[in-house]
C-alpha cells in the first residue's frame, strides 16, 4: 500500500478547486539501473475523483507523468463540508483511495 | 540555504572583529545599542539556543502557508521552482538525490531560524514568533515529521528529530537544488608548497592613487543636540565631507584651514564671502582645482564651519 495522498479542496466562487499530491514512483520502464537492467514500468494508469457519488474527474495516465504527481483541477459545484474521494490504480493493480473534506 | 546562514554568521563575526580592531584608525561605525544587538541576534542553534517563546499549530501554519508561502513553494511544498520544502526523504544517498528542506535539514530548529530570518521572501522578518512556530510546524507536517494536530513550542521543536539528522553533507552545491559546488575546498595535506610567494601585486604607480581613503569616508555621526565650539565644528566638517579635500594643518587638494584663516585674518567681509563660496563652489584662489558647491550641507553648518576656520581652525 502506497503512502497517503495529500489533498486540498477549497470552494472558490461557484466551483471547487482540488489539489492533490500523490506519492508514487511513476517508473517509465525506460530507465536502466546500474547493472544495465531495465527498471520495469510502474505507473498510475487510472485516476477517479468522486464528489457525492458523482464522478467529477476520470483520467487515464501514462508513463510520462512525473514521480509523485501533482494534480490540480476545478469542478462546478461542491460545498463546504462535502466529501471528495480520490482513487488511483497503477499498472500493478495496486490502488489507493483517500478522502478529503471541502473547506 | 546553509551557506547563507553560515555566511551571515561569519560576516557578523568579521564585522565585529574589524570594528574592534580598526575603529580608532578609520573612525568608522559606533558601538551598537542593546536594542540593535537584540534585533540582530536572532540565530537559533541546533540545540535550540536562541529559540524565542511562543507556540504555533499545524492548522494555523496551514492558513498562513496558503496565504504567504504556497504561491512560490506549492500547496504541498512540492514546487521545485524555488526551494522544494517537502519530499525526497531517504533519497540523499541514492543515485537520484532529491534535496528538499525535509530531506536534507539535520535540525528542525534551523528551519525555524531560516523562516524567521528570511521568509516571506518579499517581506522577511515580518512574521511573529507564534507565526514562525506555526509555519515550522506545518512544513514539518508536510514532510510527515509531525502529526496534523501538532502544536510546536520551544521544547517540542527541539525534540523533533529530522530524518537526515546524521547524514548532512557539504559535497554538493548549496545554492541550488541540483547544483555542483564551486570548489571542494580541500585543505592541502601533503606535497604542499612550502613557502607561498606573492607573485603579483598592485603596481607602484597605482598604489595610493586614491589618497587616504579613511579621510574620504563619510562618517557616521550620532544624532545629538547641536554642540558648540571647535569640536562640534570639526565633527560637522568631517560629516560634511570637507576633510576629503582639506586638511586642518596641511592642504590636500584644497588649502589647509589654517592657511585660509591666515589669508583672511584681517578681512571683515570674509565670512559672508566664504559661506557663499562653500555653498556655490569656486576656484582660482588656491590653485586651479575647483571646489564644487556644497549645497547638501545645511546653511547653519556651513556658517559654523566657516566661523571655525576663520577663528583659526583650532581644536
Amino acid at each position: 500500500m502506497a503512502d497517503p495522498m495529500k489533498i486540498r479542496a477549497n470552494v472558490v466562487g461557484d466551483s471547487t478547486e482540488v489539489k492533490v499530491l500523490m506519492s508514487h514512483e511513476m517508473e517509465t520502464g525506460q530507465r536502466k539501473d546500474a547493472q544495465g537492467k531495465v527498471i520495469p514500468a510502474w505507473f498510475i494508469q487510472n485516476v477517479r475523483v468522486v464528489h457525492n457519488d458523482k464522478v467529477v474527474l476520470a483520467a487515464q495516465w501514462g508513463p510520462s507523468v512525473a514521480k509523485n504527481p501533482f494534480l490540480s483541477f476545478k469542478f462546478k459545484g461542491g460545498a463546504k463540508g462535502d466529501k471528495i474521494r480520490i482513487t488511483w490504480v497503477d499498472n500493478h493493480n495496486d490502488t489507493r483511495t483517500d478522502e478529503a473534506t471541502i473547506a | 540555504m546553509f551557506n547563507w546562514v553560515e555566511g551571515l554568521v561569519a560576516a557578523a563575526f568579521a564585522l565585529g572583529l574589524s570594528a574592534g580592531a580598526d575603529a580608532s584608525r578609520y573612525d568608522l561605525g559606533r558601538t551598537p545599542t542593546t536594542a540593535e544587538i537584540a534585533a540582530w541576534d536572532i540565530d537559533v542553534r541546533p540545540d535550540g539556543t536562541g529559540l524565542p517563546d511562543g507556540r504555533g499549530s499545524v492548522a494555523d501554519g496551514q492558513r498562513l502557508y496558503d496565504a504567504k508561502c504556497a504561491s512560490c513553494h506549492g500547496t504541498f511544498g512540492e514546487s521545485t521552482d524555488y526551494m522544494a520544502l517537502a519530499g525526497g526523504v531517504g533519497t540523499l544517498a541514492s543515485d537520484q538525490p532529491v534535496r528538499t528542506t525535509g530531506s536534507k535539514l539535520n535540525y528542525a530548529t534551523t528551519l525555524f531560524d531560516y523562516i524567521r530570518r528570511a521568509m516571506p521572501f518579499n517581506a522577511p522578518k515580518t512574521l511573529t514568533n507564534d507565526e514562525v512556530y506555526a509555519l515550522t510546524a506545518y512544513v514539518l507536517n508536510l514532510n510527515d515529521i509531525v502529526p496534523a494536530g501538532a502544536m510546536l513550542d520551544r521544547a517540542s521543536l527541539i525534540a523533533v528529530k529530522m530524518p537526515n539528522r546524521d547524514g548532512f553533507t557539504r559535497q554538493h552545491g548549496m545554492g541550488s537544488v541540483r547544483g555542483t559546488p564551486d570548489t571542494r575546498a580541500k585543505a592541502c595535506m601533503h606535497d604542499c608548497v612550502a613557502n607561498v610567494r606573492v607573485t603579483s601585486e598592485l603596481p607602484e604607480y597605482a598604489k595610493g592613487s586614491h589618497g587616504d581613503i579613511a579621510l574620504q569616508t563619510a562618517h557616521w555621526i550620532a544624532p545629538q543636540a547641536p554642540a558648540s565650539g571647535s569640536a562640534a565644528a570639526i565633527a560637522t566638517a568631517k560629516g560634511a565631507g570637507c576633510m576629503a579635500c582639506h586638511g586642518v594643518a596641511k592642504g590636500v587638494i584644497g588649502p589647509a584651514f589654517v592657511d585660509v584663516a591666515r589669508k583672511y585674518a584681517d578681512d571683515a567681509g570674509a565670512e559672508a564671502r566664504l559661506v557663499r563660496k562653500v555653498e556655490e563652489g569656486g576656484s582660482g584662489v588656491w590653485g586651479s582645482a575647483p571646489m564644487p558647491g556644497q549645497a547638501h550641507v545645511p546653511a547653519a553648518d556651513v556658517r559654523a564651519i566657516v566661523r571655525w576656520i576663520l577663528g583659526g581652525a583650532g581644536d
